[in-house]
């Protein structure tokens, strides 16, 4: 078996794993459903209040579907980093050496496994919402198509953030409040909560070269207003910073290894 | 009454003394969870930035909520740290440990934890409402009164709840997803609402008790408004605290067999 198809192995069981549990997906998804009612109220009086059809070149309907787009991907996220740093504490790690994959991608696939389940049912619960809030309207073939190419390279890059996160507990005894700025960097500069364009204009700038924004900002923006220009792009944005992080998680893992004291029992 | 009073003394500090044996931990998150929450801010000031007020409300108006309902929840997961884990030591079985001892069982089980994060939303609610708003000092004991009142709103509400597992058996993820939801509907202003979700923020998830009203009597302070508030509390906690009781009835016990620390 090559590496790539046991990688795709793993992710293929936790995503059967996950969909055992789809009730309990599906009462999770509740919160989709909350989240995406206030934005449905919330937008709809800023428009009102506004008195114009357009905001920073959004129309109430392409607000609606970026942010179901990107509150899709991000209630889908990995939650890689508390099991690695969990492993991390109790010395778990010890079992995980001896298989022949090397830890953090095993994680990376498991996460991406786990994260396909959840996906589809937040992408028909928060679509849903939107489309009994403000109707169809918004998004494209194309657009819906690059979506989920995007979505699924931003939940890869997602993870290796994820997996970054939980090798932490190697140097750190609490890593859950590096995961909180985190989470919220992709609700600011990463263009969850607002699309990119409503910030002031230096904010714009360095958030386009953050990594962040290539998991939330982008697949959504790709869905509500595709064109080829701006997508291929986001896509090279996507691949490099997956390249990057790659290497360095590659690094960290082993830097961590030698850190590792497995004791008896 | 003074009993009670004792025994949430005693193990606020004994949790307090048990966190700062990992103080590098304590430290991190406090300061993660500060951070977390100004960050939650950036989304209104650069809504704000591009209009004035939303129904009423501006940008000052929703600092006061975030301050009260940040400073209310942490007193809430400071002090009665298994607010949000009641249905589950229900369902677990865990309740036997609080029932062979001759304290209050609900106040025991409530103040048997302590949320470590909690500090970071508490200061971090006294602090935004001091640093950011003017004239706060002013109005502090006010500030700090209306903070525990809604910290009471979402213990008794969580209690509440929590409750309906000794009735319905597994409900930790409906109980977990109510009072979730009192927590994000309470963060915004009541007034951006339809009119039928505004009934249901009142009577049914009582968001509008942890932030708007709070904000609102801050800002233009009614006495009949805060005796109200008052009196919606005391008759909430009654309430919670009557259904526990009267579910407690029901409760079986597990057989699982335990070590405390």
């Amino acid at each position: 078996m090559s590496l790539l198809s046991r990688y795709w192995f793993v992710s293929r069981i936790s995503a059967r794993q996950q969909w055992a549990y789809r009730s309990e997906v599906l009462v999770r998804s509740v919160s989709t459903v909350l989240f995406m009612g206030i934005f449905v109220a919330l937008w709809r009086t800023a428009f009102s209040v506004s008195q114009s059809t357009e905001l920073s070149g959004y129309s109430l309907v392409d607000m609606l579907w970026y942010l179901a787009m990107t509150e899709t991907v991000a209630l889908s996220s990995s939650r890689a980093f508390q099991e690695i740093s969990d492993a991390v504490k109790a010395g778990d790690l010890a079992y995980t050496l001896t298989r022949p994959m090397a830890y953090p991608f095993l994680q990376v696939a498991n996460s991406l496994g786990s994260s396909a389940p959840r996906f589809l049912i937040n992408l028909v619960t928060a679509s849903a919402v939107v489309a009994v809030g403000v109707g169809l309207g918004a998004g494209s073939l194309g657009g819906a198509l690059a979506f989920l190419v995007m979505a699924w390279l931003a939940l890869l890059l997602d993870a290796l953030i994820a997996v970054l996160i939980g090798m932490l507990a190697f140097w750190l005894e609490e890593v859950l409040p590096i995961y909180w700025i985190y989470q919220k960097l992709l609700f600011t500069v990463g263009g969850l909560f607002l699309p990119l364009e409503f910030f002031p204009g230096w904010l714009q700038r360095l958030s386009q070269w953050l990594p962040f924004r290539f998991i939330t900002n982008a697949p959504a923006r790709a869905f509500v207003a595709f064109s080829f220009a701006e997508v291929l792009p986001m896509v090279a944005g996507q691949l490099v910073y997956i390249g990057v992080l790659l290497a360095v998680v590659s690094l960290v893992w082993k830097i961590a290894r030698r850190r590792l004291v497995l004791h008896g029992g | 009454m003074a009993k009670s009073l004792r025994l949430i003394l005693m193990y606020l500090r004994h949790n307090l003394m048990s966190a700062l044996a990992y103080r590098v931990a304590f430290m991190i998150q406090i300061v993660g969870m500060m951070l977390n929450n100004v960050m939650l801010l950036f989304f209104w000031t650069v809504l704000f930035n591009r209009l004035p007020t939303l129904n009423g409300w501006g940008l000052e108006g929703v600092i006061t909520i975030y301050a009260i309902v940040a400073f209310g929840y942490g007193v809430a997961v400071v002090v009665f740290g298994n607010t949000f884990h009641v249905a589950e030591v229900i369902a677990k079985g865990d309740l036997d440990y609080y029932l062979a001892l001759p304290a209050d069982p609900l106040t025991h089980l409530l103040v048997s934890r302590m949320s470590i994060a909690g500090w970071g939303d508490l200061f971090f609610g006294l602090l935004i409402y001091c640093i950011a708003l003017p004239a706060a000092w002013r109005h502090l004991p006010l500030f700090l009164f209306l903070g525990l009142l809604s910290g009471l709103v979402f213990v008794a509400f969580n209690v509440l709840v929590g409750s309906l597992v000794f009735w319905l058996g597994q409900a930790q993820n409906l109980s977990s997803q109510l009072g979730n939801a009192l927590l994000t509907f309470s963060l915004y202003p009541i007034d951006i609402f339809p009119g039928v979700v505004r009934v249901l923020l009142y009577v049914l998830i009582p968001a509008a008790f942890v932030g708007s009203i709070p904000a609102k009597l801050l800002m233009e302070f009614n006495t009949f408004q805060l005796l109200e508030l008052t009196i919606f509390v005391i008759v909430l906690c009654y309430v919670a605290r009557l259904l526990f009781m009267f579910g407690l009835r029901r409760y079986e016990s597990g057989n699982l067999v335990t070590a405390r620390g």
